[in-house]
């Protein structure tokens, strides 16, 4: 399952793509008076390198939806971005798509910066065919005569194994898998430097599951893409990305190439996510991690794991632990491990 | 006493679509026998892909869907032979759901100590506020909760391991003798599956329920399950021991599902 164990990060010295600094994004409402403010991302700093595929794993409200729409300047009230920057390289200056004018925004849209979602059907629209939905998208990109941008969508369907028959075709007439291998396909026709890819296999079967990854491996090493691969699914994430960052709470607490989180999981809540994962042939008990996942509207103080984290001790419930490199490229938030007490 | 809990023989379900002249038949679920005994509590899991016919079998067990052919018995009880409601009373007491998605399965603007108590009131003949308290609170307990962190709760208050806990917990004041669990974890959370997988476990040791437990999850179902149906189409077209099907699968598709497992 270390099957990305030697493919090499981004070069030295290469300008990252995407840098996020210090991010912030909160939900505030104001319903009679009563503010309420959801910390869902809460200083999160990380870098994307040109050419990796970049996981963000995370449970259910740990902030990684929230974070994906900052990155993609998907901003609507309630989210407001607080504090912090979105920095791609190839659109400079603004320090977030929210700030850039919306010209530029729509310059990079798809050319450089596409989306793969979970629910294909909220990507293709139901009531046009396919054909249409790759002229809506990408024809505006990359222009020529018709029949040219035809036939490069055919050959770029033949990547996803798709037959030219789907072009015919309504959303809703393609199974499951088709539908996602043609918002793949979608989504790489026009080459772009930097794919989001949200939970895009969580819906698919199995068998389909591998097979859509093995496609988006061998279209982002094919045109050279940086992909910031969302799942909660830490198999998916040992079978496809190259670096890997755990999200909990709104906070990132631990990132290192993916072979290396699997093989030496520093931060407790990463131990427990590897450690409880059943496996075929493996029968020792696993162990359940007591307590829940905390309420964003009212974080606990200082490192928001401390009350789940077997190994929390006073500083834990006060201060919130710095991400710190505790290896050459292995950063991870907690006090336990960063002095060097490790469990 | 029956020797056997659950003896399901032939069953077949077909779905029809269509009009009167576009008829097309779905054959979801095409002759599939097995059998759970009733000394041996035992965890059986049924897997497959969407569309293999998994969940139209796990709700005809629960007397949801009612087969085109075929017999289901459930420890002496013929499915097709409940007629009224206290057929079905005494047939729910032997056997319960427990659905995928614990935020759809409560009403979210009812109170989840009210489920627990309605319940526990249909299931019991006993009155009495103290007596009702103790049974739900002992129930509760069963599954690592209390009712005081149950108690005036709606469900968006709870965590989804919670509230997939408080279900498991309303399904075991019935006193059943068997749960069938439909996808029960994969809305879970990854921190808190274990624990609701590792519950299962705790029932059937503990309690003596057999389980179905209905999923797609290989790894899951590796981990706590005795034995194995593997589903295609409708069909069932691997079983035996979890163990050795996992490990050297002989079936194509089984291997197939074996191989992408990621």
């Amino acid at each position: 399952m270390h099957a990305n164990a030697q493919s090499a990060p981004a070069p030295q010295g290469a300008q990252p793509i995407l840098r996020v600094r210090d991010l912030q994004a909160h939900y505030r409402t104001s319903h009679f008076g009563v503010r309420r403010g959801v910390k869902a991302v809460d200083g999160v700093s990380f870098a994307v390198n040109r050419g990796e595929i970049y996981g963000l794993a995370g449970e259910s409200s740990s902030g990684k939806t929230t974070l994906i729409k900052s990155i993609a300047g998907a901003i609507r009230p309630p989210l407001e971005i607080v504090g912090g920057s979105v920095e791609f390289a190839f659109l400079p200056g603004y320090g977030g798509l929210h700030r850039a004018p919306p010209v530029d925004v729509a310059r990079i849209r798809w050319r450089h910066l596409s989306y793969i979602m979970q629910g294909s059907m909220n990507v293709l629209n139901p009531v046009r065919r396919v054909r249409s939905v790759f002229v809506d998208f990408a024809y505006p990109h990359i222009g020529g005569s018709r029949k040219q941008f035809e036939q490069q969508v055919i050959a770029h369907l033949a990547r996803v194994r798709l037959d030219p028959s789907v072009l015919a075709a309504f959303p809703h007439e393609l199974s499951g898998g088709m539908r996602q291998r043609t918002t793949l396909a979608l989504a790489t026709i026009c080459r772009p430097d930097f794919i989001i890819a949200d939970e895009p296999t969580t819906a698919l079967d199995v068998v389909v599951q591998k097979e859509v990854l093995g496609m988006i491996r061998g279209i982002q090493r094919e045109t050279g893409s940086s992909v910031l691969f969302v799942t909660h699914d830490m198999g998916v994430h040992a079978h496809v990305t190259d670096r890997l960052a755990i999200m909990y709470a709104g906070r990132l607490v631990e990132e290192a190439a993916t072979a290396e989180i699997f093989r030496n999981p520093l931060h407790p809540y990463t131990r427990h996510l590897i450690s409880s994962r059943p496996r075929i042939g493996d029968d020792t008990p696993r162990e359940g991690l007591g307590g829940s996942p905390p309420n964003l509207a009212d974080p606990p103080p200082g490192c928001r794991f401390h009350p789940r984290c077997p190994l929390a001790t006073e500083i834990c419930k006060r201060e919130v632990p710095a991400m710190l490199e505790a290896d050459t490229g292995h950063r991870v938030a907690c006090f336990a491990v960063n002095q060097g007490s490790r469990p | 006493m029956n020797d056997l809990l659950l003896d399901i023989s032939e069953v077949s379900k077909t779905f029809v679509r269509g009009g009167l002249w576009s008829r097309q038949k779905i054959a979801a679920v095409s002759e599939v026998s097995f059998q759970l005994a009733a000394r041996r509590p035992e965890i059986l899991a049924i897997i497959g892909e969407s569309g293999s016919g998994k969940t139209t079998l796990a709700r005809m067990i629960l007397n949801i869907e009612t087969p085109t052919s075929g017999k289901l018995v459930l420890d002496g009880i013929d499915l097709a032979a409940i007629r009224n409601s206290a057929g079905r009373m005494a047939f729910m007491h032997k056997v319960q759901p427990i659905f995928q998605n614990p935020f759809e399965s409560f009403n979210p603007l009812k109170r989840l100590d009210r489920y627990l108590f309605m319940t526990r009131r249909r299931f019991s003949g006993e009155a009495g506020e103290g007596a009702a308290e103790t049974t739900v609170n002992h129930a509760l307990h069963k599954v690592g909760l209390s009712l005081k962190e149950v108690r005036h709760r709606y469900p968006h208050e709870l965590s989804g391991g919670q509230l997939q806990r408080v279900a498991i917990a309303r399904a075991l004041l019935a006193e059943p003798k068997l749960i069938v669990a439909d996808e029960p974890v994969s809305m879970i959370d990854a921190s808190l599956r274990i624990s609701i997988v590792n519950l299962f476990k705790t029932l059937r040791d503990e309690l003596g329920i057999s389980i179905i437990y209905v999923t797609h999850d290989l790894a899951t179902a590796y981990y706590i399950s005795d034995r194995i149906m593997i589903m295609q189409k409708g069909r069932v077209v691997e079983s035996g021991d979890a163990r050795t099907v996992l490990k050297a699968p002989q079936h194509p598709y089984t291997r197939q599902l074996r191989e992408a497992v990621l």
